[in-house]
Order: structure tokens, then C-alpha cells, then sequence
């Protein structure tokens, strides 16, 4: 697969080091619609507003606090939030394999492909057939657009798929979730462990598809045949010819032009 | 369905409905198509390499409807190569780039007999790599009166010390490339220039020149559209074939060559159809080269 990957480097343990990429798994299947004016159906944009002085914020206004208390709020500068970012790296290191069956389904955040870059190929296929054999998840850290990731690396298919985890402190705790206990008659659990049984089947995900998407494209594809789309107007931006000096260029050049011809 | 399966460097390539006339005025089949880009590659695939490209594929061909497809299709094959770039509500979205011949011909399979791509590249979508300004005439103004503004907007622009370049929209204007190819230019820089010039054209040729959108605004004149000039919006590439009743190509022309024809006042011949497109192109080289590597810095920014 000669797919541009969002990430390369190596993925490396021991004295081992495999060029790959690190490719997306999913293309999320959600329909996206713009948001339109409906006097005149211009597409409609975010702007930062100062609801104090009612006023748009130019992007060189705008600096970051972090809130310690209501309206009140710690500076930081870019600068400052480089300085503790992490570096880029270049490896994802595998510190330690696990069993997946481990990892409660709950870590798991996003799903990825490694695929290997040239030359990698076969030491690539010996660490997949090695991890699938001996059924082991690689757990390893690795940077990503200034965010350091827990990931798990799993052969799938011949191939090594990736799996960012959240990290423990951003799963909320369930206690409290669950009911007091109570007693549960044998005759009513029998019952329900009966209907379970009669409902099991073995998981094809393809059986079921995204029946709203399929029906919103479905619309869509009517309605387009019905009737002509709306078009949004011409956007005249605010008058005004330019920077005064290039615009007073702009003059001169074309003086020179008219002399000219 | 008819299929034909060919191999090129390796890979195998199923191609449907050959025989499919795309060009039902002119006879031309998709068959040419493929032909056509095939030849016109060496030419065209620099121009098309790691931008994002948007198919505008006329399944039924040019006179009947047609779809533009900016995602690159899934069932794509695995080498086709993407980039991942994020849109106006950030998501993410998956484009094909056109790197090489099969991929090419594997887009042309899907009857994108037009290729359009941004004026930036997808590893840096934020800086505009050219500058453009589209000549678009209102009727009954046409390539003449084009013709005349960018020979004015040549000399304008060569006043501020930059270099332009020019070819055919392979429709009814022509298009005028300023190659930047520096870093820190933004698509906010190349907007604020290419509007106050055009602003100041409309100025100084009332008559002949309009800097609005508005279609009442271009009756007879020439629209110079500036707002081409922006990381959402794509131009037609050059030497992209078009979809109008002959295979017409946006072709780059030599200022010279425009001055002659346009002096003649014989706009007919300012169209270059895809047989002169390969002809040309294989005698004279790319004239669009030097879009895609000559360094220049906008002025008084």
C-alpha cells in the first residue's frame, strides 16, 4: 500500500527497528452539512466575538488563559506551552507486550494502520506472525502532533494495526453507576440466560450499516434530481482597494503602463 | 459493462466502457480520453503532484450531468496515493494525489474528464504557491477582450517587478498564473493583492473590466476573479482536457503568441483542441514550468 501516511518513523523494540507509517483506519461516516444564511444562503463562518464590547476579535488579539476560579485565569503563551510539549519523536517504542483481552474496551480511543515503508517489509511480516502466534499486544508511547499516546500495536490480518489508549485519569470512574444489590431469583435469572442464548450469534459488523446516513444521502440525491441546489451570493468583501502603499504602487505601475501602450 | 484489463509498471488496471462516447458532438470516446492523458502526462503530472485533486466526472459524458468528487473515492486501489487534509468544519477528509501515469488513468477511468486542484500543496494547504486571476468574460465579451486584459494585467504585474504566465481556461477566458513558491506566503497575501489589483484595473478600464462577482456587473466586461485566491477553492489544471461540446484543453500560451492572436482579433484560434494540446506541448516543452519553481515575493504587503 503506497498510502501517504500521517505520521513515519519506526516502531522498535529490543534491538529491533522497522520503518512504517502510520496510517488512519476509519473514514467516519457522518454526513456533514454547512450552515447557511437563509435570506440570501450564505455559507456562514466562526468568528471570535468579545461579547463585552460586541465586537469580532482580530487573531492577533486573542491569547489563552487557563480558569483557576471563575474569571480568573492563569497567561500562557505559546512559547510557554512549546516548552513543555514533547518533542517530536521519531519511534514508537514497545516497552512491554500484554494481553489485549486485558485492556478493557473502554481504553481503546482511535484505531490506525502501521504499514511498513520500503525495506521494512520483512522484518514487518516477522514481527506480525510473531505476535500473532504468541496472541501478545505490544504496548508502547508515542508522540503525535505534540500529544504523547498510549498505544497498543496488534497483528490484524497480516498487517499491525494501532490503537491509541486514554490514559487512566481521563476514565471517570463508575461508582455509583450500579444499583444497590439485591437478591436475584434463580427462576427469573434462568429465564433471562434463556433468552440471551436464544439471541447469540457470531459478530459480522457488516450485517448492520448506517441506515440514517443511507437514508439522508438517499434524500439528498432525490432532492437534487427535483430541484436546482441554492447558490450563495457573490461575497463582496468589505470595500476598501488594499494596503495604501500597494495600492499607491499599484497606481504608479499602471501610469507607467497607460504611458506605455 | 465491458472491461479491459491493462498493466502498467506492475499493476493491473480494469478499464470499463472504453467505446463510452464521453464527446457525442465530436465522437470523441473515453478511449481518447485515456489516450489523450496518457500522452499529455510528462506534461500534465508535475502540475498535479501532491495537490488534492477534485474529480469532475461526467459518467453519461460532457452534455449530460455531472459530479464533483473531492474525497477520494474508497474503493480506490491500495497504491493510489492520499493525504489527509482537514476541512472548514475540522474534519479530516482523505484526497487522492495524482503522483503518476496509473493513478492518472485510473482517475480518467471514472470519466474525470476535468482535473481541477488547489494553488497550494496538500503537505502545506495554508500557502497559496501561485497567485491567479481568472478572466472570466460576460457576454458578449469573450476571448478577445480577454486577451486585452491580460496583456494589461501582464504589464501591471511586470511593473511590480513579477513574472506572469498564461493559459487558456480551455472554456471562455484565460487564466493568469503568478508563480510565488515561498513558504510564508498566505492565502490571505495573495487575496489582498490580487484584489487591489483588481480593483485598480476596474478603475483605470471602466469599460472593459469588472472586479464584481455579480453576473448584472459583467455584461460585456471582463471579470477579473480574484476570489480564485483561496485554500477552499480549486482552479482547473493546467492541460486538463474540458467538458464542452469539442475536447478542448486549458493550455498555457506564450505572451507573444497571445499578443499576435489577439492583434489579429482571431479568438478562434486561442482554443487549442487535445490533438494541438500533444503536438504543442511535445515541440515546445511545458510553458507552465516555471509556476511551479520560480521564486517571487508579493510587493508592499
Amino acid at each position: 500500500m503506497a498510502v501517504q501516511g500521517i505520521w513515519s518513523g519506526t516502531i522498535s523494540f529490543s534491538l529491533v527497528a522497522i520503518p512504517v507509517r502510520l496510517v488512519t483506519a476509519i473514514e467516519p461516516g457522518r454526513v456533514s452539512f454547512r450552515l447557511l444564511h437563509n435570506k440570501d444562503y450564505s455559507p456562514l463562518a466562526r468568528r471570535m466575538f468579545c461579547p463585552k464590547e460586541e465586537t469580532k476579535v482580530p487573531r492577533d488579539e486573542i491569547i489563552r488563559g487557563y480558569e483557576i476560579a471563575p474569571d480568573q485565569y492563569i497567561l500562557m503563551t505559546d512559547e510557554e506551552l512549546e516548552s513543555v510539549s514533547p518533542e517530536r519523536s521519531r519511534t514508537i517504542e514497545i516497552v512491554e507486550f500484554i494481553d489485549m483481552k486485558e485492556v478493557d474496551p473502554i481504553y481503546y480511543d482511535h484505531p490506525y494502520y502501521l504499514v511498513p515503508s520500503k525495506g521494512g517489509e520483512k522484518a514487518y511480516r516477522l514481527l506480525v506472525e510473531v505476535m500473532r502466534r504468541t496472541n501478545k499486544a505490544g504496548l508502547a508511547k508515542f508522540v503525535l502532533a505534540e500529544r504523547e499516546y498510549l498505544v497498543a500495536v496488534t497483528p490484524r490480518d497480516g498487517a499491525l494495526a494501532l490503537t491509541t489508549l486514554h490514559y487512566s485519569e481521563e476514565i471517570l470512574p463508575d461508582e455509583g453507576l450500579s444499583p444497590k444489590k439485591g437478591k436475584i431469583a434463580a427462576e427469573e435469572e434462568n429465564r433471562i440466560k434463556k433468552s440471551v442464548k436464544q439471541m447469540i450469534e457470531d459478530f459480522d459488523p457488516g450485517k448492520y450499516a448506517n441506515e440514517r446516513r443511507k437514508r439522508v444521502m438517499d434524500l439528498l440525491a432525490a432532492k437534487a434530481k427535483e430541484k436546482a441546489p441554492v447558490e450563495a451570493p457573490a461575497v463582496e468583501e468589505e470595500e476598501g482597494e488594499g494596503p495604501v502603499d500597494l495600492v499607491a504602487a499599484l497606481e504608479e505601475g499602471m501610469r507607467k503602463v497607460k504611458e506605455n501602450r | 459493462m465491458s472491461r479491459t484489463f491493462v498493466e502498467m509498471a506492475g499493476r493491473r488496471l480494469s478499464l470499463s466502457n472504453l467505446e463510452k462516447d464521453l464527446y457525442p458532438s465530436y465522437r470523441f470516446t473515453k478511449a481518447h480520453i485515456l489516450e489523450y492523458y496518457r500522452r499529455i502526462a510528462p506534461f500534465i503530472l508535475p502540475h498535479l503532484k501532491d495537490r488534492a485533486l477534485t474529480l469532475k466526472r461526467y459518467p453519461e459524458g460532457v452534455e449530460e450531468d455531472f459530479f464533483f468528487e473531492k474525497r477520494c473515492p474508497s474503493h480506490r486501489p491500495a497504491w493510489v496515493k492520499t493525504a489527509e487534509i482537514p476541512q472548514e468544519d475540522g474534519e479530516r477528509m482523505t484526497v487522492c494525489l495524482v503522483n503518476d501515469l496509473d493513478t492518472l488513468i485510473w482517475a480518467e477511468n471514472l470519466a474525470s474528464v476535468e482535473l481541477h486542484v488547489p494553488l497550494a500543496r496538500a503537505s502545506s494547504p495554508e500557502t497559496a504557491d501561485s497567485m491567479v486571476f481568472d478572466l472570466d468574460p460576460g457576454d458578449p465579451a469573450g476571448l478577445l477582450e480577454c486577451a486585452r486584459v491580460a496583456l494589461i494585467l501582464r504589464d501591471l504585474l511586470s511593473r511590480m517587478g513579477l513574472a506572469s504566465y498564461v493559459k487558456t481556461s480551455g472554456k471562455k477566458g484565460l487564466h493568469v498564473y503568478v508563480p510565488l513558491n515561498r513558504e510564508e506566503t498566505t492565502f490571505g497575501d495573495t487575496k489582498t493583492f490580487s484584489k487591489a489589483v483588481a480593483a485598480i484595473m476596474q478603475k483605470h478600464y471602466p469599460d472593459l473590466v469588472t472586479a464584481k462577482m455579480a453576473k448584472k456587473e459583467r455584461n460585456a466586461k471582463v471579470f477579473i476573479n480574484w476570489s480564485q485566491n483561496d485554500a477552499s477553492k480549486t482552479m482547473v489544471c493546467v492541460y486538463s482536457l474540458r467538458a464542452r461540446e469539442k475536447p478542448f484543453v486549458s493550455f498555457p500560451l506564450e505572451w507573444r503568441e497571445l499578443e499576435n492572436l489577439a492583434g489579429r482579433g482571431d479568438s478562434e484560434k486561442l482554443q487549442v483542441v487535445h490533438s494541438e494540446a500533444v503536438s504543442r506541448a511535445e515541440k515546445k516543452g511545458d510553458l507552465f514550468r516555471e509556476v511551479l519553481v520560480k521564486e517571487q515575493k508579493l510587493p508592499h504587503l
